[in-house]
């Protein structure tokens, strides 16, 4: 994998996971790749991952059993959350370089809804 | 440093017995040509000739071979390996010293004893091994000038070999990045000259001299009459006429302390001066 | 935590140049840290002193709490950016050249990472490619269960293929209580396994942290700071 976003590693590996758990591709109580594993997997020093999974387990979004692993947690609500959280930013950032191209608000919406038509037709 | 001495000859022995193999069976061709011919044929003779001139130019080639050993931990990437083991510059030193001055004695007694199967097998007059013993039992043999001169000869091969590897260090040292061939061998003429100047400078000053017949120290005031002495060593040993053999005391403990001097001087620059 | 290295005022000087001046730095117990910085910028120069391949001019350097010499030799495993093997041996002998001279090799790691580098012990040295005279090296280096490793431009180089084997070896054998201090310029390549860098400039440490801490505060990866100061 490579990492190109101007962020440090550890919140481009949470980004990877949470958008994995958005999309379903890894679901509620699964388990997570080991540190390790991890680490290989993604050539990135086991410390990175390690921070990565603590700071995904202070957003709830993970839990550890000790001696078994990391988990994907079984509470919906919270990926259903995670899910509405990560579609406001991706709705924020749309509206911020949208209006810095010098469209207004309805505009934006007609462009929109253009293309959603136009996707539904395809 | 037993471990540095097993991969110091795991990594020369092919070449020595190579070597070696070369130089017994050119031996036995000369043997064989001299005691067979009876008269002088040009293909024989220069086949003499050429095989004593490739021996002669086996053995230089192999003391260059064997003394580079160390030279080349200096010069090449090798040395990265070398001097980052858990060794002391000092057990690096004394391997190699051990190992080439092995292959030295394993050369030279091995020439000299198929030297003498040879003769003994070429000669006319055939000799029975154990006549040559009895032989060899009857005569007065000096074991304890032999002792002595072995030992001093031991000393001073030693030494020039610490001498070679400490003017191979120091042309290292001063020439940090070039690569000047026999740079080394200047260095070598120079101390070797002033090493053998001071050894000379010493014997002059301390003439105390061991008598090796009756162990009593003998000065050269008592030597001064008849002074009919043949040097070998470097002044070290003399034969005076006044009993057998006669050892300067001051010159014997010069060349050793000066070994000693080299070698420690030299392990000091392999350690502390030297940048691979 | 406890510190593997500890560099007090380092300073190296050649006859008419300095190629350290007055470096501090302290490497601690499982750690991985990049020494990044161009050629003759000093990253040799620090690594033979480590290795006790040369005496600096000035200044303390520690490793394990001990000056440099057969205790520290005994305790760091270095992978010099050259074919350092004997040119007699075969992989063999260097492997017994290890086991020989280092307690703390690894028998078994040595053999799986071999397999792993795909490389067979009866290989001569001298009839080594560049990347497989790299793996070996690597291999040899990494069998020893050490407190520090050395490693010295790691895939300078070497093929795509290598290059993953490598960083992949390199990661296997991370553990909590051995260090790593690895000296490149290929940071893209590398900077993800490093925990701390370190940029050494003409004999100078101009930069050093955390690598995720550097990457926050700058808004960049390590690789675009090397080349904003490096200005490549």
């Amino acid at each position: 994998m490579d990492f190109n976003e101007n962020l440090p590693i550890y919140i481009q590996i949470m980004n990877l996971l949470k958008s994995k758990m958005v999309s379903g591709e890894i679901s509620g109580g699964d388990k997570l790749p080991s540190v390790r594993e991890f680490s290989k997997e993604l050539k990135v020093n086991p410390n990175t991952i390690q921070r990565a999974y603590q700071e995904l387990e202070r957003e709830e979004l993970v839990f550890t059993q000790r001696g078994m692993g990391t988990f994907v947690t079984e509470d919906i609500e919270i990926i259903k959350m995670l899910k509405k959280n990560m579609a406001t930013n991706v709705v924020n950032n749309f509206l911020m370089e949208m209006k810095k191209l010098g469209f207004n608000s309805n505009e934006i919406i007609e462009i929109v809804s253009e293309w959603v038509e136009k996707e539904e037709r395809e | 440093m037993g471990r540095y001495i097993k991969y110091e000859i795991r990594g020369s022995y092919k070449f020595i017995l190579g070597v070696l193999a070369l130089v017994l069976i050119l031996t036995t061709g000369i043997y064989a040509y001299i005691s067979n011919a009876r008269e002088g044929s040009a293909l024989g003779a220069t086949f003499t000739g050429l095989s004593v001139l490739v021996i002669f130019g086996t053995l230089l080639t192999t003391f260059l071979y064997i003394v580079n050993s160390f030279r080349k931990e200096l010069y090449e990437d090798r040395g990265y390996l070398t001097f980052t083991l858990p060794l002391t510059g000092n057990q690096i030193l004394g391997a190699k010293l051990i190992v080439a001055f092995m292959w030295f004695v394993l050369l030279g007694v091995v020439i000299a004893i198929y030297n003498g199967i040879m003769v003994l097998s070429f000669s006319p007059v055939k000799i029975k091994i154990s006549e040559l013993f009895s032989m060899l039992k009857n005569m007065n043999i000096p074991y304890r000038e032999l002792v002595v001169f072995g030992l001093t000869a031991i000393i001073g091969g030693v030494s020039t070999l610490i001498l070679i590897y400490f003017s191979m260090a120091l042309s290292r040292v001063t020439f940090r990045n070039k690569k000047i061939g026999g740079f080394w061998f200047v260095i070598f003429l120079v101390l070797s000259g002033i090493v053998t100047y001071g050894q000379v400078k010493v014997i002059q000053l301390l003439p105390y001299y061991l008598d090796l017949n009756t162990f009593k120290i003998a000065s050269s005031h008592m030597l001064s009459y008849g002074f009919n002495i043949t040097i070998n060593n470097g002044g070290l040993i003399m034969n005076g006429d006044l009993g057998g053999t006669i050892l300067n005391i001051a010159g014997f403990i010069y060349s050793i302390v000066i070994g000693v001097l080299m070698f420690l001087g030299t392990g000091y620059l392999i350690e502390n001066k030297i940048d691979l | 935590m406890k510190n593997i290295v500890e560099i007090n005022s380092l300073t190296k000087n050649y006859f008419n140049k300095r190629a350290l001046d007055n470096i501090s730095l302290n490497i601690e117990e499982g750690k991985v840290v990049g020494i990044l910085g161009p050629n003759g910028s000093g990253k040799t120069t620090l690594i033979k002193i480590l290795t006790g391949l040369l005496r600096q001019t000035k200044g303390e350097v520690l490793i394990d709490g001990h000056q440099i010499g057969v205790y520290t030799k005994s305790i760091v495993s270095y992978l010099p950016d050259r074919n350092f093997l004997y040119n007699w041996m075969t992989i063999k002998d260097a492997f017994e050249f290890y086991k020989d001279f280092y307690t703390d090799f690894d028998e078994k790691k040595f053999e799986d990472l071999l397999d792993f580098m795909k490389l067979e012990k009866s290989m001569k040295i001298t009839s080594l490619s560049k990347g497989m005279h790299e793996k070996l090296n690597l291999t040899l280096v990494l069998s020893r269960n050490a407190k520090l490793y050395i490693l010295d431009e790691p895939i300078a180089g070497v093929d795509p293929v290598a290059r993953d084997q490598i960083l992949d070896a390199i990661i296997n054998n991370y553990n909590e209580n051995s260090s790593m201090l690895i000296t490149t310029h290929l940071v893209r390549d590398m900077e993800n396994i490093f925990e701390d860098v370190v940029f050494l400039k003409d004999g100078e440490i101009v930069l050093t942290g955390n690598a995720e801490t550097l990457r926050e505060e700058k808004g960049k990866q390590i690789d675009d700071i090397y080349k904003e100061i490096f200005g490549e």
